[in-house]
């Protein structure tokens, strides 16, 4: 299902699995023996109950018809002589109803007990240990993902697992408790109208296991059809806009209806089956009471059997055992659904942590600022390499520009300083050592980084702004905020600096957006600035407002800049053209310039024409030189 | 101003009102449901009398086997005790049979009804304008889809049905009862009222409960979800440690309120079992007496027999309770889907609209438009293009670019004045004969799941693949979509993951040309390629450009130089209007916005020749 390679711990067989699990469900023993027990002197009290109302019915029954059996009186408690008959019914439905109360109690706390056990102890503590493992996994995880199969397997997957423990271990054990208990009560009335009753019950046993193998992978099936379907809707309506304005509407509505259609269709497939297998099931416990009616009543017609204590507790204790042996196909389900699940929950537990600190990490508590790679090669999958022999060094506090077309390898060069990603072969250095061996936590803060698409989190700004610390003071944010020119923006919003964003900042402008993701890259003051093109995804009108965070955000600090803009291109101290992972050019804006290649090509582009020049005629500032044009 | 709110990653705010997880019982809505079983009415009126059957059928496999006991048995007659049982067995497998009928119609009816409404519903949603999806969240529209449709299935095949079987077979035992021993039966009355009450005051604090448990849960899913989504950010600020610890404080209170619901249904559900074995209490003390004294000398059997038929009386009462629940939920998500069914689109193509053949020349005359028609956006906008031509469409944010696009693509109709390709109002063409002819890029394009191919077969869904390489490469990227890893069969992800943006727009130049339209609209269309694949397809988007009315929206003033008019909006007005040249030289607002776009882009460099 999963390749070593999606970044995941390989799955466990079944063995192993099991052996987990059951090392997990040890550490909440306790937790489990309560509910245990708990269970158990439930059922010593349901049993009782049972067998006090039969006895009620034989005493009357005794006093009625003097010719009937004796009531057999437990534990010799033999109600005095001078007891009228009233009176002992009264007794005995005063001590069923004493019963009942002790029995509404142990059930409270044992409802309880559970919900702690399962909830607080096993689900918590779980899904605590998935989510803090999915925060140290490297990118290539989540790249190899969907977010949705992740989110699912801290959500449903843990509660699932959990199942093992409920469904599984206590379930199974109080199944076979409970029918242990039935049979010895059932034998004890009697042995051979026992045997014959469950004669059935292994038949019932298989059917259900039969049927729940048949029908558990068409209802994996069907959750995938309905996913399927899902998708449809999502992205129809994502790109309604597309579809509209190519007129798609019939093609998309077909496309859905043959979605919905399979949905429906393979629903009613397991239906036809369900209505054969529920009757049947049915129809075998029904078979249990045909024979105690016949066998049972003759039993009763020969005095071999009480009517009240026997014939009645009989059929009580017959729908109990049947209740408890349909639960076997639960069980059965359990364990499928619980192993399934576990596998997902312990390939995030136990996946390797590709990036990490090494052992005997060197700390960096402030870099100097130079990079260098050495000959990297890297690539997402090893057939195609995104980055092939990168070799450039940087002085501390210069500005790098990186220029490439679309797919080049730009980002990925970028992402290699932090260590998002180690190269295939090569090496990455910061301050003259190997990436690798320094404490990772401590290189990371050391590197400033603006995304394209930047993610804000639906917090408040000031929140947002102290991501990478969230201990930082509001002077701190407000300074931060101010460099990055978002200062004014936010004093304009709602509540200022404690504005609640909406998702992924939806309420904000993208240059607003990008300003924010600034002013969060650089509130930790990093010696490394990366900013991978943060004006592509944003509205061309306001980039000039990014423009000036950015320049002001460089100060200070070695800057590597994605960017095509001259402006920011010609004030790089150095700048790199990529082409499908290789530099091909390298060297200052002047010196590209004057040499034919892909750098002077796309500059030509972005030059207004001398016709143009000349028109506007009145003198242009030139920043950073100060000459005019 | 706090640097991070008291242990929450993410800040959600509470559920709309009308996002209501239940809503009492109303005629209106039920009714409207009934019509949704009338296509399958067949299925339906088998299923009525199924249930009736059922209803009867029940009480009576229960009174049979208190009547062999008390009959038979009682009188020691062997045979009859046989023959008893054998009626059992045989009303038994009767009552299995109707059984299995009653489950699959009931079934039946509900995935049909599920699938007639889901069809209904995403048709209805294809039906409604931008306007409407511009301001509906995906979020509720799957939930309408998912949790509301499946609210409604589960009430139509279940709830109704099956209610309508447990009542019967109350009423049913209730009446068997009551011809035993009309003294025994008071008892049962007189319970059965208790149990009721009981029952709302348990299901009124557990679903409060279960309220405070989706709330919560809520707030954890929402911060895992943003959790993952940033999780590049949080590994890029070294905050691994801190979300863990907030996730924790998160779960653990999730948790509680779990806990807190188990103690709600761990009070009600035992003091249901207590009242039921109150009543066992109660018949055994007054059936006691009813025996034992001489006065009335009731035979034991009966009391036998109204054990179990008590049994059939009281076990639907708590699943009854369930039901009512689950009918309270199938009211609000059919409440919700009624509400969505029911909203209009705000326009619809006239009944007159017809198809035409476009030419190409679009003409917007005293165009008045505001998407809150309150607030203009547009004010008094009037052009001419002629087939052909280029028009460039200049201005800040805001100024109103973009109106005029969504006017002409007919996503939205004008407040006053009118559109017009070919000389025909747009409100006489039907839409769909409009869209064929008319092609749109964005900055941020949608690309669907499936390979790049299909993607770009959106535009002609009829093309062959000849026609979806001859189209790359008349757009000089071939090479460019034939380098990804398994080129144009290259399969895309959801949100166009797999592609990067750049990519992903190469992908829709193609998809615009392949539907080869007469009307092309390129709103910022360039800005999110970079420019060194921009040079690559500037010459390409000239032969894409050519022999097509075009609009176009470009924040890199190096495009519109070439067009044939360009046009200055500010603040909804078209305030300058001329060519490249004749505006640089009027020295207004063009030429200013020129001058900006120069001081940014160039600072100064001449190409070398």
């Amino acid at each position: 299902m999963t390749t070593p390679s999606s970044g995941l711990a390989p799955g466990l067989d079944n063995g192993a699995l099991i052996k987990r699990l059951l090392a997990l469900t040890w550490r909440h023993r306790i937790g489990c023996l309560k509910v245990m027990s708990l269970q158990i002197l439930l059922l010593a009290i349901s049993l009782s109950g049972l067998g006090l109302t039969g006895l009620g019915i034989d005493f009357i029954r005794k006093v009625v018809q003097p010719d009937a059996r004796a009531p057999h009186w437990p534990f010799g408690l033999v109600p005095p002589s001078h007891w009228s008959p009233m009176t002992v019914v009264a007794a005995i439905a005063g001590t069923l109803m004493l019963f009942a109360l002790v029995r509404a109690v142990l059930n409270f706390t044992y409802t309880v007990e559970l919900a702690r056990l399962l909830q607080r102890d096993v689900v918590a503590t779980l899904r605590t240990e998935v989510y803090a493992k999915l925060q140290r996994l490297s990118f290539r995880f989540f790249d190899d993902n969907a977010s949705g199969s992740i989110i699912n397997r801290v959500t449903s997957d843990v509660q699932a697992t959990r199942l093992f423990i409920d469904g599984v271990i206590i379930q199974g054990l109080i199944m076979i408790l409970s029918l242990a208990f039935y049979l010895v009560y059932m034998t004890s009335l009697h042995a051979g109208l026992t045997l014959i009753c469950l004669s059935t019950t292994p038949l019932l046993i298989l059917a259900s296991a039969a049927f729940a193998r048949m029908v558990r992978p068409a209802y994996a099936h069907n959750r995938t059809l309905v996913d399927k379907m899902l998708l449809v809707i999502s992205e129809s309506l994502q790109g309604i806009q597309v579809i509209k304005a190519f007129a798609r509407e019939p093609e998309t509505d077909a496309r859905f209806a043959s979605a919905v259609r399979e949905v429906r269709d393979q629903k009613l497939w397991i239906i036809n089956r369900l209505c054969i297998f529920t009757p049947i099931i049915g129809f075998l416990t029904d078979i249990n009471i045909i024979i105690l009616l016949g066998y049972g009543g003759y039993l009763v017609i020969q005095g071999e059997l009480p009517l009240g204590a026997g014939m009645v507790v009989f059929a009580g204790l017959l729908q109990q055992f049947s209740g408890q042996v349909a639960n076997i196909s639960n069980i059965a389900n359990s364990i499928q659904e619980s192993l399934t699940a576990a596998r997902r929950v312990f390939e995030v537990l136990d996946a390797p942590i590709e990036i990490a600190s090494p052992p005997n990490a060197i700390l960096l508590p402030r870099s100097r600022g130079i990079v260098e790679f050495h000959h990297v090669w890297f690539g997402y999958t090893p057939e195609t390499m995104v980055l092939r022999d990168v070799t450039f060094k940087t002085q501390p506090g210069q500005c790098i520009a990186v220029l490439g077309t679309t797919g080049s390898g730009k980002s990925t060069l970028l992402s290699m300083i932090p260590r998002f990603y180690d190269p295939d072969r090569g090496t990455v250095l910061i301050d003259g050592l190997d990436a690798r061996r320094y404490n990772l936590d401590d290189l990371r803060r050391n590197v400033g980084i603006v995304f394209q698409e930047n993610f804000l989190f639906s917090n408040t700004v000031a929140a947002n702004i102290a991501f990478g610390n969230p201990q930082a003071s509001p002077a701190q944010i407000e300074r931060a905020a101010r460099i990055a020119s978002a200062h004014d923006f936010i004093m304009g919003l709602r509540d200022g600096y404690n504005t609640v964003l909406a998702e992924s900042g939806s309420d904000l402008s993208g240059g607003q957006r990008q300003r924010l993701a600034i002013a969060r890259a650089i509130l930790l003051d990093p010696a490394i600035l990366l900013l991978d093109d943060p004006t592509a995804a944003i509205d061309p009108q306001t980039e000039h407002e990014i423009m000036s965070a950015m320049d002001s955000a460089m100060v200070g600090r070695t800057t590597f800049v994605v960017a095509h803009r001259l402006s920011t291109l010609r004030r790089a101290n150095w700048i790199l053209v990529l082409d499908r992972g290789r530099i091909v050019q390298a060297g200052t804006h002047d010196q590209l310039m004057v040499a034919k290649g892909p750098y002077q090509r796309q500059a030509a582009m972005q030059v207004v024409d001398d016709e143009s020049l000349r028109m506007l005629n009145s003198p242009v500032e030139v920043p950073g030189t100060g000459g005019t044009l | 101003m706090k640097a991070s709110p008291p242990g929450l990653l993410t800040l959600s705010g509470p559920p709309r009102e009308r996002d209501r997880a239940q809503r009492p019982l109303d005629m209106s809505l039920i009714r409207r449901l009934f019509i949704y079983t009338r296509p399958h009415r067949t299925t339906r009126n088998w299923l009525t009398l199924l249930v009736i059957l059922r209803a009867i059928q029940l009480p009576f496999l229960a009174w049979t086997i208190g009547a062999v006991i008390n009959g038979a048995i009682t009188r020691s007659e062997v045979r009859g005790a046989v023959l008893g049982a054998l009626g059992f067995g045989l009303l038994a497998a009767t009552t299995q049979i109707t059984f299995s009928f009653r489950l699959r119609l009931a079934q039946l009816m509900g995935e049909r009804v599920m699938h007639d409404l889901r069809r209904e519903l995403f048709g209805h949603l294809l039906s409604m304008p931008m306007s409407f999806h511009n301001r509906t969240k995906l979020g509720r529209i799957i939930s309408r889809m998912t949790t509301d449709v499946e609210a409604v299935r589960v009430g139509v095949q279940d709830v109704f049905f099956v209610t309508c079987v447990q009542g019967g077979q109350m009423i049913t035992s209730a009446f068997m009862m009551l011809i035993l021993d009309w003294r025994l039966f008071l008892v049962v009355l007189a319970l059965a009222p208790v149990i009721w009450t009981l029952n709302r005051i348990f299901r009124m604090r557990l679903s409060s409960a279960q309220r405070d448990i989706s709330e919560s849960y809520s707030r954890v899913t929402a911060t895992l979800a943003e959790s993952v989504t940033g999780i590049r950010v949080t590994q890029g600020f070294v905050r691994q440690e801190v979300n863990a610890g907030l996730f924790e404080r998160l779960v653990r209170d999730h948790s509680q309120y779990n806990v807190n619901a188990a103690r709600a249904s761990g009070t009600f559900l035992p003091l249901l079992e207590l009242s039921s074995q109150g009543f066992t209490a109660c018949l055994l003390l007054l059936g006691g007496w009813l025996v034992l004294s001489p006065s009335h000398h009731m035979p034991v059997g009966t009391l036998i027999q109204f054990f179990f038929l008590a049994t059939v009386f009281f076990n639907p009462i708590q699943s009854l309770g369930n039901l009512y629940n689950q009918a309270m939920t199938a009211m609000a998500g059919a409440e919700r889907l009624f509400r969505l069914l029911d909203t209009p689109p705000e326009w619809t193509d006239a009944p007159a609209a017809r198809d035409i053949a476009v030419q190409g020349r679009v003409e917007l005359s005293h165009v008045t438009f505001g998407y809150d028609p309150q607030r203009p956006i547009l004010h008094d906008i009037t052009l001419v293009a002629e087939p052909g031509q280029t028009v460039a469409l200049v201005g800040h944010t805001g100024s109103g670019k973009s109106s005029i696009i969504n006017l002409i693509a007919k996503f939205y109709l004008p407040g006053e004045g009118e559109v017009r390709i070919d000389g025909v109002p747009l409100s006489d063409i039907r839409s769909p004969s409009l869209h064929h002819q008319m092609a749109l890029i964005q900055q941020q394009n949608f690309v669907f799941t499936g390979t790049v191919m299909d993607n770009i077969r959106v535009g002609r869904p009829a093309a062959s693949d000849e026609d979806v390489i001859t189209a790359a490469r008349r757009l000089d990227c071939l090479d460019l979509l034939e380098c990804l890893p398994e080129g144009l069969q290259t399969k895309v992800g959801e949100h166009g993951s797999g592609l990067s943006l750049g990519q992903r727009q190469l992908v829709c130049f193609v998809r615009a040309l392949l539907a080869n339209p007469r009307i092309l609209i390129l709103d910022e269309a360039t800005s999110s390629v970079d420019t060194m694949t921009e040079v690559r397809i500037q010459k390409a988007l000239s032969t894409l450009l050519q022999g097509r009315t075009c609009f176009v929206i470009a924040h890199r003033l190096s495009t519109v130089r070439h067009a044939d008019q360009v046009l200055v909006l500010d603040r909804g007005r078209i305030v300058e209007r001329g060519t490249h040249v004749q505006l640089l030289a009027q020295r207004g607002i063009y030429s200013n916005l020129y001058r900006q776009f120069a001081r940014l882009g160039l600072g100064g460099i001449r190409p070398t020749p």
